[in-house]
């Protein structure tokens, strides 16, 4: 029954090495498939990370206890992983909600500073003794604005002139951070400290910054998982979702069902800015409670792009991705002091989380070894297709308006 | 003409997944000829093409390339020995310039020397054959015409002693016709062949040397082209159509008022060409009106133009009475047009997500299916499993993406959607292409009730058999025009088949909407 789709490049089969390799596209994959393999490939990271610090004479067995208690063993660990898992599920949301569309916002990280930039403005141009709620709504509404209308930036070009998202998003990004280090390092503005000698932001009141919940971790990490959930709902229960999905998944199918792509491409780049947005907010807030450029450029909203690709752009998926990636981020840290080297450490990380995300495409992809079919080819016959054509005779075919015929039994 | 036979090719059969796409089909070309292929789509012409140029390998038949049995393993294989193909989509890298395209996928030793050598060489080749392009130039700065000579030059440039020419006229500007046909003159009298695969009668009885008709995979018939006629080639093209044993389904009895009125539709293809220029027709309720025509003459642009998704240059569409024209897709649908589009997997439905999200694709943000933009996700399903029962649609799991069903249970998924949405007219485009039997049968029932309950359809399809058989009016379309249209008691394969080839004009062109075509009772 699959062989209908086989004839689509949107479902595309395709012969692996040699011929001898088959992978298929697996559709749905039940709970085994879905959760298994995530965790085989962890165990399969560890087991290769293992190699690796052997070969570098350090244990192990140390190695993985020391980083299972500095991220996610005790109270404290939490904290610190979470603390930095906040502003990843926002900038991942940003690029989820997004990637759902395939439009590719890459400018999460400007979008960012931008909503930093208005938050502590506001926070900074409100009277001190405003109240706590309503200061921090303030600047939650006006970094999401102003994470919004940056991306606007791209997203009126990408709809009047399909002007590329990418590059725009991008380049964005420099104007952006050009603009918050100019606020503090290259001019004397209402953002900068005048007392202090190093440059650097004027201190949020109190009133302005998101209050601790235990340790470094913040309410900010509420606003992050809230979002999530209404993300989600957002797109897999409202109408406005439904359409979302369906320009996602083919733009004539929309165009066909009457529905504006353009009017989504606003829509969504705005929401996408929003939510780095609020990043931002969240980070000037809660984490450096000033403008400070040189912690808040930290690479957080392209990290996001990694987060949304292996949550594979869904909303709920990006918060335990978040906190995967941040969980190893803290961790790092630990390992270096107990005498590991830097590269050791950073090398473990790698191999974590790349082993990690290739683990996905054996759940999105059945990978078998090809039936015996093929062991009949004669060995001298190098291109097994005459018999059976192959996609790229398929492809060929389906693009000549004569030979239909693959097509025609393949219902 | 020189007897010197270049290629002999015997009962060469190729089939794909049992079904044979050509079937002991005999094939001669000799050295200095123009030899014309025609056929209808589907007919075996490209299959045939690609066995000669080494894209495929025949099950069963011999090729015997100058005197010697040959078996090519390749393409690159088949151009080493002299056969080059061009085919319709040209495959050049657009980045490139013309010649680096020259040697593209040569190996080292392949390559004469340096780019300025090549381009040398390219350019004294174009001289040669008035084939004017400039060597140094990036493929996309080219027009089409040139791309097209690059493609040529590329054969020529490789040594081909045989050329391929698929359709090559299809993308062309009738003067930049003129000039192909000038180089390929001049290629066969330095000694080339050359296979030219066409549509078109007028450049088929003007420039071939003979001509071999296929027809459903065989060979329907060969002829010396000065000795032949038009009406004789088109009717070993079209004379299967009219073999056929079905009867014509029972034409409907009360035929209605009009339903779908186009008048005077100009529309403009992607390229910006236009696509579709002068195309008036009219289809009442109570009747099938059926479009036959060789793909690609504008149908496709029509099919768009009617339901919304293509702007109109110039012209009006009216859906029950209603001026459609600035409607948009969903506008359309609400005045009444249902539409069954040609590409079912992308347009018509969204290959990646569910059968349930696909069949409320147009009705989401309606009653039952969502209150205050909250999609009410039992109503949804409830809906499915109801389209499912009523057009049988099979083979759908929770949750799976409705691409890996099958094309007839996709199809009838489609059909289950437009036709249980409120409509008075059903546009179809190729409904039945690539279905097994039961399943287009399935399709053309459906058709034939949605004329019995009164509504109009319009029926576009590649298989002139099907058109004869399901249309009440059948209307023939050429190079964006309608070019003939003739009522069901009428219908003359022979004339329908020149008016596909453009090789006549109708008597009773269809003047204007007002002018009913003579329906049948």
């Amino acid at each position: 029954m699959t062989s209908g789709a086989t004839a689509r490049p949107h479902n595309r089969m395709s012969r692996g090495i040699s011929g001898r390799i088959k992978v298929t596209p697996r559709g749905f994959g039940g709970p085994f498939v879905r959760f298994g393999i995530p965790v085989a490939a962890l165990f399969v990271a560890l087991l290769l990370g293992a190699l690796i610090l052997l070969a570098a004479g350090d244990n192990p067995v140390d190695a993985y206890r020391t980083m299972f208690d500095a991220s996610l063993s005790g109270p404290t660990a939490w904290a610190r992983t979470l603390a930095l898992a906040t502003p990843l599920i926002l900038t991942g949301l940003a690029a989820a909600v997004a990637f759902q569309m395939r439009v590719y916002n890459i400018g999460a990280e400007g979008q960012l500073y931008i909503g930093a930039i208005a938050a502590s403005g506001v926070g900074l141009a409100l009277p001190e003794a405003t109240p706590m709620v309503l200061m921090l709504g303030a600047m939650l509404i006006v970094g999401a604005m102003a994470g919004a209308l940056w991306a606007g930036l791209a997203a009126v070009p990408k709809a009047l002139f399909d002007a590329d998202e990418i590059i725009t998003t991008l380049m964005l990004n420099f104007v952006a951070l050009s603009l918050m280090n100019y606020l503090i390092f290259g001019s004397q503005t209402f953002w900068r400290d005048p007392q202090r000698v190093v440059p650097g932001g004027k201190r949020l009141p109190e009133s302005a910054i998101m209050p601790a919940i235990s340790g470094r971790m913040h309410i900010g990490i509420l606003v992050a998982v809230a979002s999530a959930v209404i993300i989600w709902w957002l797109l897999a229960r409202t109408s406005w979702g439904f359409t979302v999905r369906t320009i996602g998944d083919s733009k004539p199918a929309a165009r066909y069902a009457g529905m504006s792509v353009k009017k989504q491409i606003l829509i969504v780049l705005a929401l996408s800015g929003a939510l780095a947005g609020i990043a931002g907010v969240s980070e000037v807030s809660g984490v450096t409670k000033g403008l400070e450029p040189r912690s808040l450029a930290t690479d957080i909203g392209f990290t996001g792009i990694i987060v949304a690709v292996v949550a594979r752009s869904n909303a709920l998926g990006v918060v335990p991705v978040s906190v995967f990636l941040a969980a190893i981020a803290t961790s790092g840290s630990r390992l270096q002091s107990i005498g590991i080297q830097v590269e050791v450490v950073l090398l473990l990380q790698g191999l974590i989380f790349l082993t990690v995300t290739a683990g996905e495409y054996f759940v999105t992809n059945k990978v078998s070894l090809a039936p015996r079919m093929h062991a009949a080819v004669p060995a001298d016959d190098p291109v097994p297709t005459s018999r059976e054509p192959s996609t790229a005779s398929i492809e060929a075919q389906a693009s000549e308006p004569d030979a239909l015929v693959p097509e025609q039994v393949a219902t | 003409m020189n007897a010197s036979t270049r290629l002999e090719v015997r009962d060469l059969t190729k089939s794909f997944y049992g079904v044979p796409a050509i079937d002991s089909v005999d094939f001669d070309l000799v050295g200095g000829e123009i030899h014309g292929l025609l056929g209808e789509n589907g007919a075996g012409k490209s299959t045939l093409c690609s066995v000669l140029s080494g894209l495929y390998r025949p099950d069963s038949g011999s090729v015997t390339l100058n005197g010697e049995p040959v078996q090519f393993r390749s393409p690159q294989d088949a151009a080493r020995r002299g056969i080059g193909m061009v085919y319709q989509h040209f495959r050049l890298v657009d980045s490139f310039t013309v010649a680096q395209n020259m040697v593209l996928g040569l190996s080292k030793d392949q390559r004469p020397g340096s780019f300025r050598q090549i381009g040398a060489r390219v350019h004294d080749l174009a001289e040669e054959y008035g084939l004017h392009v400039d060597p140094s130039a990036s493929i996309w700065q080219l027009s089409v015409g040139e791309q097209q000579r690059v493609e040529i030059l590329k054969q020529l440039f490789r040594g081909a002693e045989i050329l391929i020419l698929d359709e090559p006229t299809a993308v062309l500007a009738p003067q930049e016709a003129d000039h192909l046909f000038d180089a390929v003159s001049t290629m066969v009298e330095k000694g080339h062949a050359v296979v030219l695969v066409s549509h078109k009668m007028a450049e088929t009885i003007d420039y071939t040397d003979r001509i071999t008709v296929l027809s459903r995979g065989r060979v329907a018939g060969r002829a010396v082209t000065a000795e032949t006629s038009a009406s004789e080639i088109a009717a070993m093209m079209f004379e299967e159509a009219g073999a056929a044993k079905r009867a014509p389904v029972a034409s409907g009895t009360a035929v209605g008022e009009p339903a779908l009125v186009l008048s005077d539709v100009r529309v403009r293809g992607d390229n910006g060409l236009v696509a579709v220029d002068d195309a008036s027709l009219t289809v009442h309720r109570g009747q099938v009106v059926g479009v036959a025509g060789v793909a690609g003459n504008g149908q496709r642009e029509l099919q768009e133009a009617i339901a919304g998704l293509r702007p109109l240059d110039r012209g009006k569409v009216r859906v029950c009475g209603r001026d459609c024209t600035s409607l948009n897709p969903k506008g359309r649908s609400r005045a009444g047009l249902a539409y069954v589009p040609e590409d079912r997997l992308g347009t018509g439905l969204a290959p990646g997500l569910t059968l349930e999200h696909n069949m409320v694709l147009k009705s989401h943000d309606r009653a039952p299916h969502s209150r205050w933009g909250l999609l009410s996700r039992s109503a949804i399903s409830e809906t499915t499993a109801k389209l499912e029962n009523a057009f049988d649609v099979r083979g759908n799991r929770s949750g799976m993406q409705v691409s890996l069903m099958s094309g007839g249970n996709l199809q009838k998924a489609i059909l289950a959607r437009e036709l249980t949405a409120e409509h008075e007219v059903l546009l179809a485009a190729a409904p039945t292409r690539g279905l097994d039997i039961a399943a287009a049968e399935a399709v053309r029932t459906h058709i034939v009730n949605e004329r019995d309950a009164g509504r109009a359809v319009l029926l576009f399809s590649e298989d002139l058999d099907e058109v004869i058989h399901m249309s009440d009016v059948v209307l023939v379309m050429y190079e964006g025009r309608i070019v003939g249209s003739f009522g069901r008691d009428e219908v003359d394969i022979e004339e329908i088949g020149l008016l596909m080839t453009g090789s006549a004009t109708s008597s009773e062109t269809i003047a204007a909407p007002e002018v009913e075509p003579v329906a049948a009772r």
